[in-house]
């Protein structure tokens, strides 16, 4: 190794270890800068997930609660509602609620943990208006062999008493069912798996 | 070592101003004491548990009529080493109109009524988020343990350092209260006792005043411990910058 | 990649720069630790706008939400403590950068022909960056912010005949309120940032024109070898990147030990009375601005009539300006100048920081009569200077630059 041979090898050790320590430094720098766009506490609570009352709750009754800016449902059945509730009745597009916009713990027909009470995002799958609650109403617009359900004066969807949409409405997909459990037989957290999820 | 003398020669008007400078700035401080001098508290926000004394005594104290409005109930978790539901069920007492208890990410608001304060107390008391910041621990600490009896005043007593302050002393439960035992003197006995010793309060208004200080800038927590790491980093980038710029200034003679 | 090059070149003159800016652009040999001070500031440039865009993201320029916003970034923003604490001490090491840039100024007569359109670039971008820091300040809306801003816009109003409409017009209101914060915001923000950074363009474009001076103050161009090459001149790429790497390497060593442990830099940087939101009707008891501008404060306050005390801080601004037509010694440098200016200049250096600390003070009787020795040195400087240099006795100035090591 010649003097200006070792000088040029420790010159490019020297060149390359700052190049690459600072590197290292500079995406440490950056981190900072990129994690703070992320939600604030401020966000972060308002997106915690929130408790909802159903003691006073008749049956056959509907309750609105805000969460993150979207409607949250809550209705009570009546044992006709859950009598009536079928697995499939041609009319429905996706009646086993395959397509994934519920809990896991509410693929059934009723859509729920527990068949008296149905929670749902009031949101229509089609374009985002909130749908309005028909239990029992028999219009043109309805049809006169209306079951029951949900209905988006929007565009027209409409939807079965467990959230699931009927054949051939502009909105694709069944109401979403937001993760939810019961902390006691009249309380709900709404936004949170229960434990046993 | 030449270089050395030869920055020194050329720099000796710039060392005799440096000195200067520093001799007004220690003047400086030496200048600005207090009417009354403050006692000195030891902070140690490392200390957890005197941390959660310190909450748990300003909650039930103090939150009825200062709000600590810029701190969150969901940060003790992390800083204060509590968990959720302790924190839920031990510190959280407000709830909104409609009933519902206060969430633990929101911030440590109360009820009071500012024209109702005003009234009662000649003032709104005061949010003491950054009071610890603004006028420092110490000032905190002393003004907590100032509280002597004073029947000319409208709540029965005055503060060594603040005079004529508008409050009550809302710990005088804990402490007792004290009178100057020959008028105008600094020393105190106690007329009444409170449910602690002298000293028993002096270590509990420490913690509430740790907590205070806590509160008043949380990052305080997070910032050494990083700052450790980010100096030791770049001593470490300057010397390999250093060997750097040395090799490459080989070629200049 | 050379093909690559070669094809942005044909389009734009990347490698053309790179020669005459950086590779082939001849720097004396002999720079010293004064002539770090030039690259810290353009990083600390840099650092201001990138932290200040990060503050834009939360803060909010409302007088009901601004103070609430700036805790809300110290608490509950993702790393907005750092982000805060970078903006606040870069403000406060920008100054201490820019003063010793502009000392070794001074020192070693760089604003000297062929340089004195240099030197006024950089003077106006002191005054801009001083009002850039001002309109800074009010931003939290703490009381030394909202009274600090109060006293030095009501300064406005002592001149005579429009002063009270002009300070109306600054203000946007009567007293400083919403209105002003929400001006100031766009002008801290924006209006300012643009204006320094064209400045700051220009006084770089200038110094590459004439080439930077150096500590014996000789002008290397005169000295050219057969190549045309400055003999003292080194291609400031590699040995001035390298060696500003270590500079700045050993500056941020320092910067973060304030930002991560004194923040507040015993109330310097940050001020106690800032931590209290702005109100209108309490007076803290001891309005100062921030230290940067106390020197100025000073003469304000040494001078015992509003409009007067207003001029004269606005000359002795503006004496600055002029320094290159004051100072008529042909030697630049302080090395090779007589006794009397290395005299004058240290007790300008000396007043300069005498000011500064009387006007971070109460203003008692004694410091304020040291308050107007100290603004007559310091224009004294000027004055004497101006008779002293036409005939200055110097030291024969070498052909050669000489190295420090």
């Amino acid at each position: 190794m010649t003097e200006s041979n070792k000088s040029l090898n420790r010159r490019n050790f020297l060149t390359n270890l700052t190049k690459v320590m600072g590197g290292v430094g500079g995406i440490f720098a950056v981190i900072p800068f990129l994690s703070t766009m992320l939600p604030s506490e401020k966000a972060k609570s308002g997106g915690a997930p929130i408790e909802i009352d159903v003691s006073g709750l008749k049956p056959g009754a509907f309750k609105v609660v805000e969460w993150r800016g979207k409607p949250v449902w809550v209705v009570r059945r009546t044992a006709e509602m859950i009598n009536n509730t079928q697995e499939d009745n041609n009319i429905l597009s996706d009646p086993k609620s395959l397509e994934e916009h519920q809990p896991k713990y509410t693929q059934n027909k009723f859509r729920s943990l527990n068949p008296e009470y149905l929670v749902l995002l009031g949101v229509c799958t089609h374009l985002g208006c909130s749908p309005l609650y028909k239990p029992n109403s028999k219009t043109a617009e309805l049809g006169f062999d209306w079951k029951g359900g949900f209905f988006c004066p929007c565009h027209g969807s409409k939807f079965d008493l467990s959230g699931r949409v009927h054949k051939g409405m502009p909105a694709p997909y069944n109401l979403e069912v937001p993760p939810y459990y019961f902390v006691s037989e009249s309380r709900i957290i709404v936004g949170k798996d229960g434990e046993s999820a | 070592m030449k270089k050395l003398k030869i920055y020194l020669k050329e720099l000796k008007w710039m060392n005799r101003n440096l000195l200067f400078f520093l001799l007004f700035f220690f003047a400086n401080t030496v200048q600005s004491a207090e009417k009354i001098s403050l006692k000195p508290v030891l902070i140690d926000l490392n200390n957890k548990p005197s941390l959660q004394r310190g909450a748990q005594i300003f909650i039930n104290n103090c939150l009825g009529c200062h709000t600590l409005k810029y701190q969150r109930y969901v940060k003790f978790i992390d800083h204060l080493d509590m968990p959720k539901d302790i924190i839920e069920k031990n510190l959280i007492f407000t709830t909104d109109k409609n009933g519902t208890r206060t969430k633990i990410g929101s911030l440590m608001l109360n009820a009071v009524n500012p024209d109702f304060s005003k009234e009662a107390f000649g003032v709104v008391p005061p949010d003491l988020t950054l009071i610890a910041r603004s006028r420092g621990p110490d000032w905190v600490y002393t003004f907590l343990t100032s509280f002597y009896e004073d029947n000319s005043r409208p709540f029965g007593v005055n503060n060594k350092l603040y005079p004529n302050v508008n409050m009550p002393h809302v710990l005088w439960w804990m402490e007792g209260l004290k009178a100057p035992t020959n008028s105008g003197s600094n020393e105190y006995t106690y007329v009444t006792n409170g449910s602690m010793s002298e000293q028993e309060y002096k270590k509990s208004i420490t913690d509430l005043v740790n907590f205070l200080t806590y509160v008043s800038e949380p990052a305080q927590l997070d910032r050494y411990k990083i700052g450790f790491w980010v100096i030791l980093f770049l001593t470490i980038f300057a010397f390999v910058a250093y060997l750097l710029k040395r090799e490459y200034w080989k070629d200049i003679e | 990649m050379n093909k690559f090059l070669a094809w942005i070149d044909e389009r734009l003159p990347v490698s053309n720069f790179v020669k005459n800016h950086l590779s082939q652009y001849y720097a004396p040999k002999n720079f010293n630790f004064f002539y770090y001070f030039g690259a810290l500031a353009i990083f600390i440039f840099i650092l201001q706008i990138v932290t200040g865009i990060f503050l834009t993201i939360n803060y909010k320029p409302d007088a009901a939400s601004a103070f609430a916003s700036v805790e809300f970034i110290m608490r509950d923003v993702e790393w907005g403590w750092l982000i805060r604490y970078l903006h606040s001490t870069g403000a406060s090491f920008f100054f201490i950068v820019i003063y010793l840039h502009m000392f070794r100024a001074l020192l070693y007569g760089s604003f000297k022909n062929p340089r004195e359109l240099l030197w006024i670039f950089g003077m106006i971008i002191f005054v801009l960056l001083m009002a850039e820091s001002f309109m800074g300040y009010l931003l939290p809306w703490g009381q030394m912010s909202y009274w600090g801003a109060q006293v030095i816009i009501s300064l406005f109003g002592a001149i005579p005949y429009f002063g009270e409409a002009l300070a109306t017009w600054i203000r946007g209101d009567y007293v400083i309120s919403d209105a002003t914060l929400n001006r100031f915001f766009a002008f801290h923000v924006i209006a300012l940032p643009l204006l320094l950074f064209a400045l700051i363009y220009l006084h770089l474009a200038a110094l590459h024109t004439v080439g930077s001076n150096n500590p014996d103050g000789i002008e290397i161009k005169n000295n050219k070898d057969s190549d045309g090459i400055p003999k003292d001149g080194i291609p400031f790429h590699p040995y001035y990147t390298v060696k500003d790497t270590f500079g700045l390497s050993v500056f941020l060593v320092i910067f973060a030990f304030v930002v991560f442990f004194i923040p507040e830099f015993g109330g310097f940087f940050l001020e106690k009375d800032n931590f209290i939101p702005a109100n209108p009707l309490q007076t803290p008891e001891h309005i100062m601005p921030v230290w940067y501008f106390t020197p100025f404060y000073a003469i304000l306050r040494a001078i015992p009539d509003k409009l007067g005390g207003v001029t004269v801080m606005g000359l002795s601004i503006f004496i600055l300006f002029i320094m290159p037509w004051i100072d008529r010694c042909p030697v630049k440098s302080f090395r090779y100048r007589s006794n009397t200016y290395k005299i004058l200049l240290s007790l300008f250096a000396i007043s300069f920081i005498g000011l500064g600390y009387i006007g971070m003070s109460a203003p008692t009787p004694i410091l304020t009569w040291v308050g107007r020795l100290f603004t007559l040195i310091y224009f004294g400087f000027f004055i004497v200077l101006y008779f002293t240099s036409a005939n200055e006795k110097t030291k024969d100035i070498p052909e050669r630059v000489k190295m420090d090591e």
